[in-house]
């Protein structure tokens, strides 16, 4: 590792594993493969959050997974392993939500047979410098392929908010009091709507505007070539306020959700305020900061390369790599919520495979390999 | 799955690629071309359907398939009757079904597991889907020029009266225009025949058909010849929608023997009327069904001499003697059949043609069910070790 036709990917996160098992897929040995992460455990990150909002169920799909092919997804396996026509069904008609512990079995089960372990250096890579056919990687080395999948660049809490000791981010680990603010209007927030209730809870939803109610993240047209190309096709102002637009908080339709908060409501423990009020305990379910100036590693990056970039987002290529710093002998991309730029739904693992595919043609194109 | 145009283009024609491929095996090994037309018609309704769907359904979830597949499945069908195609239903329902769900196997599974990206390219296959774009319609310029060098070759007759007889001795299709008539009969001696559209006259057979397979009557009407209407020996036909008027005392209507060993023969929505026996098989394999059969003086429909019929659907009415006869060891399944007004043999002391409705004699096995037998001076009747089992 670290020589030519190396690869690297900074960040152990789910978008980096996802990126992994692609590239080993492709050919590519473990040891031509470094991955850079202080926590070797690609859940590391995702796992503290979901138990911390109670989650239960995913929002993807079958193909909610980080294997390189998606298919078998995860309903025919779990057809397979309960012996039951029951998820194949739900799954075509896109009812079939696996559970977290599915999905984190499946991860433990791929990160054992993929070799992730022995290609990760605990090392938390802080700067990535274009260098004559590569990349330098703080004084790790040089690669000619490196993949930035730094995550969520923290946690977002408002302004007004954030010196509030009443103040607990839904993310983070929490209990309810009696009454309870919840700020927000997206999937973590509908979650933890649902959890203060059933602990007992009052809740008061303050949130800008209604919830959009939407199956996943982003219109089903849009995980696919269909709706990428208008959407690739677009102009970055136009394709800016898209994603603006689709970055609107949402949580899918269903009575699992609604149910719950429409007999709450009738019990007077569930309303909707307009701003918080003397409530002890207010959770913010505001979602992740955006925007790689919150990441100082792709700030740095853009600085130092001067990138172009509009508004929160580097401008990436349709495929998620770096324009001018990809050619015939190196490849930058970008994996993750920074990518959006490129499939607005790179923050999910559909999206986190798009990039990885598009990454591993890159790496099988280069004429060094 | 959200699908681009090309996308579901070349996913349609990859999936229906190897039941494509079966099609044109089928039909060279049973030398008949509407497997290929069957396999032609649910492609080209599928691609027609796909350019519909694009607008339709931006994304297609995967229960949609079902209904998609019955609309497929019901314009395919409806196309095929449109165009005449001789698809029998059951086998084409059978294909259509495998093609079907091969086609989600291959959507769901096999073109995933072949392409990683296949969800994200809109069901794209990449330079393999763009090269059956282009090959598809060299494939259509192939099998139509195959289907042009090799379908018999057809010879219209215009209106008016042609004199016969027409010895037909290789393989074409003769078809009349309005108004055409044969006078003096026609002879088939070769396979793969097809006769259309035809009024024959006179002749001692209206059609005669010597040791010929894949022979096809349809849409004909025969009258006044001397001996059969048609008579097929050491042959394999089906005769469809045809009318046979008979007058002589010893005529028989349609005459289908000594086939035993050869494809089965059908006889299928005919009026024959008048003659000594209205259909009648010796030692052949019949399946007569949804017939009209009237006024015969000795049985109306006779499967005979160690054949095996199925006799079904079909209305026989004014029989003197016999209605169905099942006789000589032969085996038959009479189904559904309505036998009216059979009329005792004045003439004869024999018992077994006191007007009865359904015989079964001298070792035949006739399983009878469901028949409709009214004003017969007799329903059902066997004898000299024939039997009849109702089911």
């Amino acid at each position: 590792v670290g020589a030519d036709g190396s690869c690297a990917i900074v960040g152990g996160g789910l978008a980096g594993f996802i990126a992994f098992a692609t590239l080993r897929h492709g050919g590519l040995d473990a040891g031509e493969i470094a991955v850079f992460d202080t926590d070797p455990d690609p859940v590391a990150a995702w796992r503290p959050r979901a138990e911390a909002i109670r989650q239960r169920r995913m929002r993807s799909e079958s193909d909610g997974h980080c294997n390189p092919r998606s298919f078998p997804g995860l309903a025919p396996r779990e057809m397979l392993r309960e012996g039951t026509l029951r998820p194949l069904l739900e799954t075509a008609c896109n009812r079939y939500r696996p559970t977290v512990e599915v999905f984190l079995r499946h991860v433990e089960e791929l990160r054992e047979t993929c070799g992730w372990d022995q290609s990760v250096r605990q090392h938390r890579a802080v700067r990535v410098r274009a260098a004559d056919r590569g990349f330098e990687i703080d004084g790790e080395g040089r690669f000619s392929h490196v993949l930035l999948a730094p995550g969520h660049p923290g946690l977002a809490v408002p302004q007004e908010l954030a010196s509030d000791p009443r103040t607990v981010h839904a993310y983070a680990p929490h209990d309810y009091a009696e009454r309870v603010v919840v700020v927000g209007a997206g999937m973590a927030a509908a979650t933890v709507w649902l959890n203060a209730l059933a602990d007992g809870s009052e809740v008061v939803s303050v949130r800008r505007r209604p919830p959009l109610r939407r199956p996943l993240n982003v219109p089903r047209p849009l995980f696919s070539r269909r709706g990428l190309a208008g959407f690739h096709a677009a102009g970055r102002v136009e394709r800016a306020a898209l994603l603006a637009d689709l970055g609107e908080p949402s949580y899918p339709p269903g009575r699992e959700w609604d149910e719950p908060l429409e007999l709450a409501e009738r019990e007077g423990r569930f309303r909707v305020a307009e701003s918080v009020d003397g409530e002890a305990q207010i959770v913010c379910a505001t979602g992740f900061r955006r925007g790689y100036d919150h990441d100082p590693l792709l700030r740095a990056l853009v600085e130092e390369h001067g990138l172009e970039t509009q508004g929160h987002w580097i401008v990436l290529a349709a495929d998620a790599t770096v324009p001018g710093l990809t050619d015939g002998t190196r490849t930058l991309a970008v994996s993750g919520a920074p990518a959006q730029w490129a499939y607005p739904a790179a923050d999910t693992l559909v999206g986190m495979k798009y990039v990885a595919r598009g990454f591993l043609r890159k790496v099988k194109a280069c004429r060094t390999r | 799955m959200s699908y681009t145009l090309s996308g579901r283009l070349q996913s349609r024609l990859a999936a229906v690629a190897l039941p494509f491929l079966v099609a044109c095996v089928v039909a060279v090994v049973l030398r008949q071309w509407w497997p290929v037309e069957l396999a032609g018609a649910m492609v080209g309704v599928g691609l027609a359907l796909d350019l519909a769907y694009h607008h339709a359904l931006p994304y297609q979830p995967g229960w949609a398939a079902v209904p998609l597949g019955l609309l497929e499945l019901g314009l395919t069908m409806g196309l095929v009757r449109l165009l005449d195609v001789a698809a029998p239903l059951e086998p084409a329902l059978w294909f259509f079904a495998g093609s079907w769900l091969l086609a989600q196997i291959l959507a769901h599974a096999g073109f995933p597991l072949l392409r990683l990206s296949y969800a994200e390219d809109g069901g794209e296959l990449g330079d393999a889907g763009a090269a059956l774009l282009l090959a598809a319609p060299a494939t259509v310029l192939v099998v139509l020029g195959t289907a042009a060098a090799t379908l018999p070759p057809t010879v219209v007759l215009g209106a008016g009266v042609h004199r016969g007889p027409i010895v037909i001795d290789h393989s074409q299709n003769l078809v009349g225009e309005p108004g055409a008539v044969v006078e003096g009969g026609i002879v088939i001696t070769a396979d793969d025949v097809t006769v259309r559209d035809l009024a024959v006259v006179g002749g001692e057979y209206g059609i005669e058909v010597q040791e010929a397979e894949n022979v096809l009557l349809e849409d004909v009407s025969i009258s006044g010849a001397t001996l059969d209407g048609v008579h097929a020996r050491r042959s394999s036909l089906t005769i469809r929608r045809c009318e046979v008027r008979m007058s002589g005392r010893y005529t028989q209507g349609i005459d289908i023997s000594f086939a035993f060993d050869l494809p089965l023969s059908k006889v299928t929505d005919c009026r024959v009327i008048g003659g000594q026996e209205g259909i009648v098989s010796h030692m052949a394999h019949v399946d007569f069904h949804e017939n009209r059969v009237r006024n015969t003086t000795l049985r109306a429909i006779a499967v005979t001499e160690m054949s095996m019929g199925s006799v079904r659907e079909n209305v026989v009415e004014d029989a003197v003697g016999v209605g169905i006869y099942c006789g000589d060891y032969s085996h038959c399944d009479v189904t559904e059949n309505a036998v009216r007004d059979t009329r005792p043999d004045l003439s004869s002391s024999d018992r077994g043609r006191q007007g009865h409705a359904i015989v079964s004699h001298f070792g035949a096995r006739a399983e009878v069910d469901d028949n409709v037998l009214e004003r017969n001076a007799s329903d059902l009747h066997a004898y000299s070790d024939g039997r009849i089992r109702v089911r």
